[in-house]
């Protein structure tokens, strides 16, 4: 070493290491430098949670703490190490994966040591393996500031559970989300629009020449989509291709059109609802309704559409309620906080649902507005990510005193109230449960006093009791005291259950099942009814109440601030809720502070009941905190692109893929906050681009391919599959049924019968069936306002990758699968929006030409040509004669559906009969056999150009 | 017009991010096979390999398919293949129970419950079985008893999502779709993974067969026990096939038509293709499901025709036909177990409905020389407690159990004729050979040919597995 001439020492053995690992290794100093700075800290990483951390847990019984534990071996009891000869050390031969004798160590794949590290323990053992004692490994430790340049970065944060987590090096360009956003440099490359300029200067790198603008009416139709998930209209077709405006001018126009419409916020609110997990219905067993969500989904609208600025948006949504305390919009926006799953029945320790719920708000706002997924730092600290456990329980205890309540908000001007005449059928249905119930309990009274009579025994405290009970209400559900209510009084006065009636005296096996049925109903209806009242899904601060189920909507307590636990941050062991481990404080993350260059004091969480997520509001939105505005822009950026910049778009931490243009997106972070968090500018300058206005298709693709394989350098515009929800809604509004209202209670469509009328359990019985809602202008809402229940997804947004509401969907999937076809091929649903599309058409046009012009124009926005509209004419006429001959019988709807059950308490079947109230009352759409052969043959041509791929993708 | 335009002339520009790819349903699908379907069309774009071809694991598979029996509702080991004299002496005696970590229902005052059943050893194993289980007795020594499980939850959807997915929160994969995912499947006619469901669909409804964070393509297929086993299979009424041929027709000419001006998007010809295939599984799938051709000695074996055992000898028989024909993973729900109150008739119906169905299914599968390659396993979600609430009085029922169960698998590679594991003497928790379900799912994933350990997705941040953090083999089960 010595020779190295001037260089100090350290430096050249540092780069010796990391620059060619396997290289001999001198001396018995320089091993014991690579075992206590490679070796070791490798496995403590890698091994040491299953051999030696956990004394009781040690696996295949071997040790590696010591160096006489691992001389002494495992199970097999030959020593782990042979020093000097790595060949023959079983620890060696298990790191390497590749020895038929010693399983892999790792066991995980993923855990696999990397060809460096195994390097470095094989130039370990061949140097003699030495283990420095205690002393001397802190000897060797305390010079390292010599080593700053090697092995990566650390990080300053709150400290991890060792001391090795705390001061581990992390690969600089893994830490890119956590650097201070500064706008970088444009290119000067003479591109009007900056964007441009980035995308150009990365083109030219790759020798790619862009692909030219797309025309006018394909562009057309992709914003059109793109910002509103409606087709363009014939109108605006034409509008747009007569504005003799140059082509920037002109399109600038378009979409300062659709960013005023308020179809924009519908649009934009759909992606949110994605990354926020929207839904109607709590999940789980009781998969309870959640009525009042749709305030939140309707905030979400308002808040698109009058570009609230982003930041304010984030900060109504963490703490909307304690910000604005008497703003009904700061509580319904804090409803966010509650989106995931969440019940606490009596199967359920509270504790352990608590924590869930704590788990979930805080992984949520971690993934929508930092792009952090947390959980990996539940039960240690994080393996990739600068995140220490005990951040997360910091982080966990800022929600410790977020308490979950339905409360009250009177509406707003803004809001839509209409339809809320359908409460009448939950009515209804209370109704038949409640007759229900009394006609059982009857024969249950009867069979009681049966009972009596036949044990000849004295009825007489049975009947006071009965007399004194019946017709008081009872539960959650206010339902009548019945006879279980009454034997139970008389249980618990001390009469001996031997001197009772059986507790389902007189009850058959179908009364039973019918009991629990009625009496769920009526249960559920309690959390129903709420919809059509002033109530918000929210949350408030608090102390944590004491309750064991909650089967009923909870409403903010008057003692919050006295009554129930005030819960103690601590780091849960493993993630057990009842293994506190080291007390936390509220706080955010400390990387996030120090890396980001934030100032320490915005991070500062009060330890009071209220004012925690105000504080962490604060700090997600500042413009000095480096995740927010680049997590936003990146969605923005996908929404438009169908590819993200950084491609996991809820994960910037070190596993999450790396933006494939750092400059563009930070460009794009400083742009959103110089022009105070607004939503449309970015919309603005993201639009106007030359990027975003190209072709799909590029003169010479062979140089794309081999060029740009990912699509990354945006030569071309990456064509996409409608949403569900832009499908039907595009169906709907060519056929004209769309009901264009701006939110509103959920609107429940005719969901495929046979799905909607499908029995399915809740907890120990079964819940109501779908009913679509009454009118046409109830069930043609935008999908977006479809009644969303967890545990009853409808099979057509299924199909087409609706996101399944218990996941954070950052990005949609878009699959072609067969069953897509029998939705779109062989649905009701398609064929009902094609007969009312071919009679509006008829409506609308005098020649049968003209007729399938006007179908082309409202489908595909252009004209067909002449090869086309033979094809369709003659498949028109050719179906018209078919239909000549078919009788279609007309389309009927049941006003009760019987269906089959398994009774808990005997394990006997039995059948029900459900009343479906709304179909008394329903006004059906237009139906194939409502209309001559004429039009039948025209809605046949209307079904396949709405299954053609020219429907179906956008360019 | 069966193929409107030549795959091979296009030029796919995008590379086929986050999409899948068509499966077929139907029987005998020459003509286009899901490889021909896919084939150099997609490979051109150079990235894309069929999701669904049949892959080797990682390890030496004892068996190739996996028929699994979900019990739902948590059925009894007490009162099924987990004997408790004790309880006998401590029949009805009261007790209290309190704390912070017990659910409303394990708490207050109980009360021991002995179990309304009679025992008997059966077979030449002497395996413990409760004597209303006439048929299984049969068969007895095929089985492989485990009495050591313990899953986290005694709550019915999140122990079900446990039991199925790994994770009892939700949003995770099936099992059926890890292996899908593994293996890929043997018959690309047909779902990789199918779901037999109840009339009514188990609490946690359809994420109990969801593909989760896996692509779509695996996720499990309910075939519905009545209706329409597919949902749309067939059009409305009105449509015949005559139309649906003629607008097929049309499709084609105008997809045709449009490609020709999007030469660069590979995906308009798989999907033009979809619609092909769909037209001719109408016709197909109705004859897969078809049990008619079976003979009547088959029929009977299984309980078909039968009022108590029709149901579920219907769903045992479909489940071998799908195994034949190379369905990877089939799953069967039978319940509700959750027997809280009477569970002498309320079990002693549900043994009833499946005893003979299950015996049947065994002895069948052994016939036809299938058992040994398929992983036959029947489990619910957690067992049951030896002790009751009092809820409105002595009902002699049983409330959930996360700590005792009783599970058995038979057929490729389980030590067929043991008991393995063994609760405490009341049957309140497991004692010996105790696992946490995940070993089960890892076990069962290796007895398939999979290491738990390697067959990972990365989501959310991290590489997921079917055991959530890594289990190990519980070798005692494996022959």
């Amino acid at each position: 070493m010595r020779r190295c001439g001037g260089l100090p020492f350290f430096t050249l053995f540092t780069l010796t290491w990391s620059l060619a690992a396997g290289a001999p290794v001198h001396g018995k100093e320089e091993a014991e430098q690579l075992f206590v700075r490679r070796v070791m800290p490798m496995m403590q990483d890698k091994c040491l949670a299953c051999h030696g951390k956990d004394e009781n847990k040690i696996k295949g019984g071997l040790d590696l703490r010591t160096w006489d534990s691992l001389l002494l071996g495992g199970d097999s009891a030959e020593p782990s190490v042979v020093a000097g000869k790595p060949e023959q050390s079983p620890f060696y031969l298990a790191i390497t994966r590749r020895h038929d004798e010693w399983e892999p160590m790792p066991p995980k794949e993923n855990d696999a040591l990397t060809p460096e590290q195994i390097a470095y323990v094989k130039d370990w053992i061949a140097a003699g393996a030495p283990w420095p004692d205690a002393a001397r490994s802190r000897e060797i430790l305390a010079q390292k500031d010599k080593w700053s340049a090697d092995g990566g970065v650390e990080v300053a944060t709150s400290g991890g559970l060792s001391e090795d987590w705390t001061h581990r090096r992390y690969k600089p360009e893994d830490l890119w989300a956590y650097q201070p956003v500064k706008k970088p440099t444009v290119p000067a490359v003479g591109a009007k629009n900056p964007i441009d300029a980035f995308i150009h200067a990365r083109l030219a790198e790759a020798g790619l020449t862009p692909a030219p603008r797309a025309d006018r009416r394909t562009l057309l139709r992709r914003v059109t989509f793109g910002l509103t998930g409606l087709p363009p209209t014939p109108e605006e077709t034409t509008a747009f291709l007569e504005d003799p405006a140059p082509d920037a001018e002109a399109f600038s126009k378009v979409v300062e059109r659709l960013l005023a419409s308020p179809h924009y916020g519908e649009r934009m609110g759909q992606h949110w609802l994605d990354v926020v997990r929207y839904a109607d219905s709590s999940g789980f067993a009781n998969d309870y309704g959640r009525a009042n969500t749709w305030r939140y989904r309707d905030y979400v609208v308002r808040a698109f559409n009058h570009d609230k600025p982003y930041d304010q948006f984030v900060k109504e949504q963490i703490a909307g309620d304690e910000l604005t305390p008497t703003n009904p919009e700061g509580i319904i926006a804090s409803g966010m906080l509650r989106m995931g799953p969440w019940e606490l029945t009596g199967m359920e320790v509270p504790r352990v649902a608590r924590q869930k719920f704590l788990d979930d708000v805080k992984d949520s706002v971690g993934q929508v507005f930092i792009a952090q997924p947390l959980q990996c730092a539940r039960c240690h600290d994080h393996k990739f990510d600068p995140i220490p456990t005990g951040d997360y329980y910091s982080f966990v205890s800022i929600f410790a005193t977020t308490q979950m309540a339905e409360r009250p908000a009177p509406f707003l001007s803004e809001e839509n109230l209409s339809f809320f005449e359908e409460r009448k059928y939950l009515e209804q249905r209370a109704d038949f449960n409640r007759r229900t119930l009394a006609n059982i309990d009857a024969k249950a009274i009867e069979g009681a006093r049966a009972w009596y009579a036949e044990n000849k025994k004295d009825p007489a405290v049975f009947e006071a009791a009965l007399t004194e009970l019946l017709g008081k209400n009872r539960g959650a559900a206010k339902r009548d005291a019945d006879y279980q209510d009454v034997r139970t009084a008389l249980m618990k006065r001390g009469i001996p259950e031997d001197q009772l009636p059986p507790r389902y005296v007189g009850l058959s096996p179908t009364d039973l099942g019918h009991q629990r049925i009625a009496k769920k109903g009526l249960e559920r209806e309690r959390w129903d009814r709420d919809r059509y009242e002033a109530f918000a899904f929210a949350t408030y601060s608090g102390r944590t109440p004491d309750v064991k189920t909650v089967a009923a909507p909870q409403r903010m307590r008057q003692d919050r601030m006295t009554n129930g636990e005030l819960e103690e941050g601590h780091i849960l062991t493993g993630g057990d809720p009842f293994a506190n481990g080291a007390p936390v404080k509220p706080g955010v993350l400390s990387a996030v502070t120090s890396l980001g260059g934030m100032d320490p004091s915005l991070g500062e969480v009060p330890s009071a009941i209220e004012g925690r997520r105000t504080a962490l509001a604060t700090w997600i939105a500042s413009a000095s905190n480096p995740l927010t505005a680049r997590t936003y822009v990146n969605r923005l950026w996908l929404w438009h692109f169908n590819q993200a910049i950084a491609g996991n778009p809820n994960n910037f931490g070190v596993m999450g893929k790396k933006p494939t243009d750092p400059a563009l997106l930070d460009f794009l972070a400083a742009a959103l906050m110089e022009n105070g968090w607004s939503t449309k500018a970015m919309h603005r300058l993201i639009l106007t681009s030359d990027a975003y206005a190209r072709a799909s298709t590029h003169p010479h693709p062979e140089q794309v391919k081999e060029q740009d394989p990912d699509g990354t350098r945006y030569a071309v515009f990456r064509p996409r599959r409608l949403t569900a929800e832009e499908l039907r809604d595009a169906s709907l509004a060519l056929s004209g049924e769309l009901n264009p209202a701006i939110g509103g209670i959920p609107s429940r469509p005719e969901m495929n019968r046979e799905a909607a009328l499908q029995p399915r359990q809740v907890m120990g019985t079964f819940a109501e069936a779908w009913q679509p809602s009454a009118t046409p202008a109830e069930r043609h809402r935008r999908s977006l306002y479809a009644l969303r229940i967890r545990g009853q997804p409808d099979p057509y947004f299924e199909v087409f990758n609706a996101p399944n509401p218990d996941l954070s969907c950052e990005m949609r999937d878009a699959s072609t699968v067969t069953p897509q076809v029998f939705s779109l091929f062989n649905s009701q649903a398609t064929l009902d929006r094609a007969v009312a599309w071919a009679a509006r058409i008829a409506k609308e046009s005098r020649t049968p030409p003209e007729s399938i012009n006007r179908a082309f124009m409202l489908a595909f926005n252009r004209s067909p040509t002449p090869e086309e509209q033979q094809a369709c004419l003659d498949h028109w006429q050719v179906m018209t004669k078919l239909h000549h001959k078919s009788a279609i019988p007309k389309a009927e709807r049941p006003r009760e559906v019987v269906r089959e059950g398994v009774e808990e308490n005997t394990g006997e079947k039995f059948v029900f009969t459900e009343p479906l109230e709304v179909y008394a009352d329903f006004v059906p759409d237009l139906h194939i056999s409502d209309v001559p052969p004429a039009t039948r043959g025209l809605a046949e041509l209307c079904l396949v150009l709405l299954n053609s791929n020219e429907f179906v993708y956008v360019y | 017009m069966s193929t409107p335009f030549p795959c091979a002339g296009s030029r796919a520009l995008y590379a086929p991010t986050r999409r899948d790819f068509i499966y077929g349903l139907g029987a005998s699908i020459g003509s286009i096979a899901l490889s021909s379907l896919l084939g150099p069309h997609v490979r051109a774009a150079g990235t894309a390999v069929n999701p669904l071809a049949p892959k080797p694991g990682h390890l030496k598979a004892k068996a190739k398919n996996c028929i699994f029996l979900m019990m739902e509702g948590g059925p009894s080991h007490i009162d099924t293949f987990d004997p408790k004299p004790q309880l006998a002496r401590l029949h009805l005696q009261e007790f209290n129970r309190e704390g912070k970590m017990k659910s409303a229902m394990e708490s207050g005052k109980r009360y021991y419950v002995q179990s309304p059943f009679t025992f008997r050893k059966a077979g030449k194993s002497g395996a413990d079985i409760a004597t209303n289980w006439e048929h299984l007795a049969g068969v007895v020594d095929d089985l492989c008893f485990y009495r050591g499980c313990q899953v986290d939850s005694v709550n019915h959807p999140t122990a079900m999502y446990q039991m199925n997915t790994g994770n009892r929160f939700g949003g995770d994969p099936a099992i059926g779709s890890w292996v899908n995912y593994g293996l890929g499947t043997l018959n690309q006619d047909l779902p990789g993974f199918i779901v037999l469901p109840e009339v009514s669909y188990p609490q946690g409804g359809a994420a109990n067969w969801s593909n989760g964070f896996l692509p779509a393509i695996y996720q499990g297929t309910p075939l519905r026990p009545k209706g329409s086993p597919i949902l749309d299979l067939t059009p409305p009424e009105g449509i015949t096939r005559d139309h649906q041929r003629a607008n097929l027709d049309l499709l084609g000419t105008l997809n045709a038509l449009h490609q020709n001006g999007h030469q660069q998007h590979e995906e308009l010809a798989a999907r033009t293709s979809a619609y092909e295939l769909a037209f001719r599984m109408q016709l197909q799938v109705p004859g897969i499901l078809d049990i008619q051709g079976e003979d009547a000695r088959t029929k009977e074996a299984y309980g078909i025709g039968s009022d108590a055992t029709d149901a579920f000898g219907r769903k045992c028989l479909l489940a071998r036909r799908l195994v034949e024909k190379g369905v990877r993973f089939v799953q069967l729900y039978a319940g509700t177990w959750d027997s809280h109150d009477f569970i002498e008739r309320a079990h002693g119906n549900l043994v009833r409905s499946v005893d003979k169905p299950i015996a049947g299914l065994i002895a069948d599968l052994k016939q036809r020389g299938l058992l040994d390659e398929t992983l036959v396993v029947w489990c619910g979600e957690f067992g049951r407690s030896p002790d009751n609430g009092v809820r409105g009085g002595t009902a002699y029922g049983r409330d959930h159990n996360s700590k005792a169960m009783t599970l058995w698998m038979a057929g490729g590679g389980v030590k067929a004729g043991h008991t393995i594991g063994a609760t405490d003497e009341l049957g309140a928790e497991a004692v010996d050979c105790v696992h946490h379900v995940r070993d089960v799912h890892v076990t069962l994933m290796h007895l398939l040919g999979l290491d738990d350990n390697r067959l990972t997705y990365f989501h959310a941040g991290r590489f997921k597995q079917l055991s959530q953090f890594g289990g190990s083999v519980i070798k005692e089960l494996i022959a």
